[in-house]
């Protein structure tokens, strides 16, 4: 077994280097041309780039900056010789690049609304969903429940009264086990409903799958400013399963861990995603986060449905990707992190002829 | 008629719980009468005996505590205990301001919910038996002719005879005779019985 970490997707990227690059270019052609030549129009190019990294402020001081060495270049250039067309040429450039660092300004505002909009909307859609499919099975769970009590109560009644109401008794029992019978057929189904959704069985990569969940989410692990490593093993076998099912389980690990990071301080928001084969064949997942971590009594009954540590939480995430990873053969279970956190891992068996 | 064994009526859409409360209630040595629905409850035609309604909160059409509305607006005046799976703080303010027994959440202590039904019989029983007295006080007061009714209002407000002949226009000795046929029929023992039958009449002529 050889881990080879095949990719790094940290928030440190070539993006700024370039970006800095570009502008010394400009700043060298533009203070070796003439002034008639427009040449710190390009600074725009600077400003754009600068949108995908920085924040707002740093838009603003890029665009400050660019303005800045287009003065500065033009001095220097000012002792070959001025004119008066050179001089509107300086002007229209200083515009444009005020302009373009507006603009960029205001892209950047409209998506960051965008995007708070979607993930709000995401998140609604996740919770009434669950909700409304909690409040329903707790209902028709609640009735025959309701019920099979009321039954054995009364059949305490009949027994109790003077002569003893046997015919009675009997049927309140009879009426008693269907009701219990009928809470377990809810149950059963809802197993069912969970199980049978059409799942589609095919040969997967997984590390194909975490590469795929990760760009799904990249915006939300940016946002929280969790800095992320994926080790995917190469020889991490292929498993028999469902895609989606299988995309569901990690996202559902990874916004967990996101979750459990949010209050930490932002040097320890560590996600550490990897893959191994697990022997003797087998597919191990883990997924390592260094937030709040878990209290060891919590460690088995995170998994069970309706149970949550999050104040806010439905408990069915974990609840869900236990009966997914079962669904599939598989095994999945927690154990804290050291020096802080969690890890969960899963893993899946491999078929025949993997 | 007050004598009339006592009806429970109970109005819920799950079989498995209609059942079940019939057989508990039943237990008690109380009639029961079940509905999948509020609408089945509205055609059957009721026994003339004191009652009680048990109803669930969540039933298809009309929510039960609209239905308590709607029986209140159709002058079905049996007490309602709720019983409900998932109940909140505001549905059962609402349905105790609208005069609720009880308001129990699915699964509750079958004493409870006997309690409550026996309360609910009670409170009934009472009320219809204020009821048929003031019914019974009508029909007597219906029977008087309308210078009887005169004179037994006048009457009862203290006015002497003398005053309610000179306002009449009759002889005094007419109106004592008239005051004696008002005893009679009225069947009142005494003058202070006709002023209480006389403020009840009219109480109840007030709040119709």
């Amino acid at each position: 077994m050889k881990p080879r970490i095949l990719r790094a997707v940290t928030s440190a990227s070539l993006l700024p280097a370039v970006t800095i690059a570009i502008a010394a270019g400009i700043f060298v052609a533009d203070t070796i041309t003439d002034l008639e030549i427009a040449f710190p129009a390009f600074y725009t190019a600077v400003v754009l780039l600068s949108v995908r990294f920085c924040k707002r402020r740093g838009v603003i001081l890029v665009g400050a900056g660019c303005i800045a060495l287009t003065l500065l270049s033009d001095l220097l250039t000012v002792a070959t010789g001025a004119s008066g067309v050179g001089l509107i040429n300086t002007l229209i450039s200083l515009l444009a690049i005020a302009t373009t660092t507006y603009l960029a300004l205001k892209i950047e505002d409209e998506k960051a609304g965008a995007y708070e909009a979607r993930s709000q909307l995401a998140h609604v859609a996740r919770v009434t969903t669950l909700g409304e499919l909690t409040a329903s099975i707790a209902h028709e769970v609640n009735q025959p429940l309701a019920a099979t009590v009321i039954n054995g109560d009364a059949c305490m009644r009949w027994l109790a009264a003077d002569p003893p109401n046997l015919d009675e008794a009997r049927q309140a029992i009879a009426r008693l086990v269907r009701d219990a019978n009928r809470a377990s057929e809810i149950i059963a189904q809802v197993r069912a409903l969970t199980k049978s959704s059409p799942s589609e069985k095919v040969w997967l990569s997984i590390n194909e799958i975490i590469l795929a969940t990760v760009t799904l989410i990249e915006n939300e692990i940016q946002q929280n400013k969790v800095s992320l490593r994926t080790e995917l093993s190469e020889d991490a076998p292929s498993v028999q399963g469902d895609r989606v099912q299988l995309q569901q389980v990690i996202l559902n690990l990874i916004l967990n861990a996101i979750e459990a990071m949010n209050r930490s301080p932002q040097e320890w928001r560590e996600l550490t995603l990897s893959s191994a084969r697990n022997d003797p064949n087998g597919l191990l997942v883990t997924v390592r986060d260094s937030g709040a971590g878990l209290a060891p009594e919590n460690l088995d009954r995170i998994f069970n449905a309706f149970y949550s540590t999050k104040p806010d939480g439905m408990g069915m995430g974990l609840a869900i990707s236990r009966s997914i990873v079962e669904a599939h053969g598989g095994r999945i279970w927690a154990t804290p992190n050291l020096p802080r956190g969690a890890v969960v891992q899963f893993v899946l068996p491999v078929g025949v002829g993997s | 008629m007050n004598q009339s064994k006592p009806v429970v009526f109970v109005i819920d859409d799950n079989p498995a719980v209609r059942d079940a409360l019939d057989g508990l209630i039943r237990s008690v040595h109380l009639a029961v009468e079940s509905f999948g629905s509020t609408d089945e409850f509205l055609r059957f035609k009721r026994p003339d005996a004191p009652g009680c309604v048990v109803l669930d909160i969540r039933l298809p059409g009309l929510s039960g505590l609209d239905f308590q509305d709607e029986m209140a607006k159709s002058d079905i005046e049996l007490p309602v205990v709720f019983i409900t799976g998932h109940g909140d703080v505001p549905m059962s303010v609402r349905a105790i301001k609208a005069g609720a027994i009880e308001f129990l959440m699915k699964p509750f202590r079958d004493q409870d919910l006997l309690d409550a039904i026996h309360v609910g019989i009670e409170r009934d029983r009472t009320r219809r038996q204020a009821a048929a007295t003031e019914a019974a006080l009508q029909r007597l007061f219906d029977s008087l002719t309308s210078r009887e009714r005169q004179i037994m209002l006048r009457v009862a407000s203290g006015r002497p005879n003398k005053r309610i002949a000179a306002e009449l226009k009759l002889s005094e000795v007419t109106v004592k005779v008239h005051r004696r046929h008002v005893m009679q029929k009225m069947k009142a023992r005494s003058l202070a019985d006709l002023v209480r039958m006389a403020d009840k009449l009219l109480g109840a002529a007030e709040t119709a």
